[in-house]
């Protein structure tokens, strides 16, 4: 018995065929390569001042409240639900430094604007960073005379909106929380501020 | 030599009895009291008496209370925002804000880049937040803010009058 002689439709596949797999192999390998790098986003770990405890140890790291530094670098964060693009600004040791997706800012490590971003980005969890993200501000604690972590450029809101001091459970942060403390933060969820993660303990 | 021996295990049966006894003490005592206010001269709240500050306004109340339940309805996540403060307390201000009322939420400022940061910060949060064209003359009285900025020379807080806070 004899196999039926091929087509000229199958012989045209069986030519395709492997030009098809050849481009699957090239093309694929590049496409995963491509989303990993993120166009070139690499965590780099650079630089990290040790997570201070306590005012003392955040003075003798990071200076004095509202000091020039504590405010020197600025990145943009686009908030996913109202389109507004927030400006906040941080210290010089937690960011600023250059890599591939950040210009050099004069900055001394890569923490907040390239890891911590960065990883968020990657982990396609930006949709949960909404409106309401800032940084640095001169400014105390609410109803005290006790400088906020803000004062120092060490802490970020974010999500404000949609997470309002006082509250003890979290929205849309416990997303991407994980992130953060990987890097030294501390999540305000602990006393209750879920916007709030800050780059200090004790305080 | 039974004396000798008899002698040291008296010293140290007295030495552990006594330490029994401190221990027991100590476990008894109530615990330490806060310590006492201090006897020392004690900084008063930074209210630039006499100077001449900008302030930022949220608004403008006829009643105490009024100002006070505005002020709590604007949170501004955890950091401070407006101080509730009578009108009368800052030369100028009435003429200056325009609007009738003995109490105001403000918060003032010796730099008018502090003014500006802390305004659009509060107006971030859909709050509003006037900046007066003319500098007030603080009477001194309530807190409300000074401090809370930059210094000029980037050290830290502006803790002090600048020349343009001076009259």
């Amino acid at each position: 018995m004899s196999s039926p002689e091929p087509t000229a439709r199958s012989r045209q596949f069986g030519r395709l065929m492997p030009v098809a797999i050849a481009v699957v192999l090239v093309v694929a390998p590049v496409l995963v390569g491509w989303h990993w790098a993120k166009l070139g986003w690499r965590d780099k770990h650079y630089n990290y001042p040790g997570t201070p405890t306590g005012y003392t140890q955040i003075v003798n790291r990071f200076g004095q409240p509202c000091n020039a530094d504590a405010s020197a670098i600025s990145m943009k964060w686009p908030a996913s639900d109202n389109g507004v693009t927030y400006t906040p600004r941080f210290h010089r040791k937690l960011g600023g430094y250059p890599t591939e997706v950040v210009s050099n800012k004069g900055g001394k490590s890569t923490n907040l604007d390239n890891d911590v971003y960065g990883h968020i980005q990657n982990a396609h969890l930006s949709q949960y960073t909404k409106s309401g993200i800032w940084g640095y501000l001169c400014r105390y604690i609410a109803g005290t005379t006790t400088w906020s972590t803000h004062a120092w450029g060490i802490a970020i809101d974010i999500s404000a909106s949609y997470e309002p001091q006082g509250s003890c459970t979290s929205t849309v942060n416990k997303n991407f929380a994980y992130i953060f403390k990987q890097h030294g933060w501390r999540w305000g969820l602990d006393f209750c501020d879920p916007m709030h993660f800050q780059y200090a303990f004790g305080y | 030599m039974k004396r000798s021996i008899g002698t040291a295990t008296a010293w140290t049966v007295g030495f552990l009895a006594m330490f029994g006894i401190l221990a027991l003490i100590g476990r008894a005592a109530a615990n330490g009291s806060e310590p006492a206010a201090s006897v020392g001269p004690r900084m008063t709240p930074d209210n630039g008496a006499g100077e001449l500050l900008v302030p930022v306004v949220g608004g403008v109340y006829g009643t105490r209370e009024e100002a006070v339940t505005a002020n709590a309805s604007m949170q501004v996540g955890d950091l401070q925002g407006y101080y509730v403060i009578p009108v009368a307390q800052f030369q100028g201000f009435r003429e200056g804000v325009g609007v009738p009322g003995d109490f105001a939420l403000v918060s003032v400022f010796r730099t008018d880049e502090g003014a500006q940061e802390f305004a659009e910060f509060v107006q971030s949060f859909g709050y509003p937040a006037t900046i007066l064209a003319e500098r007030v003359r603080s009477l001194g009285g309530l807190y409300a803010g000074l401090g809370q900025e930059r210094n000029l020379d980037g050290t830290g807080p502006l803790l002090g009058p600048i020349p343009e806070s001076m009259p």
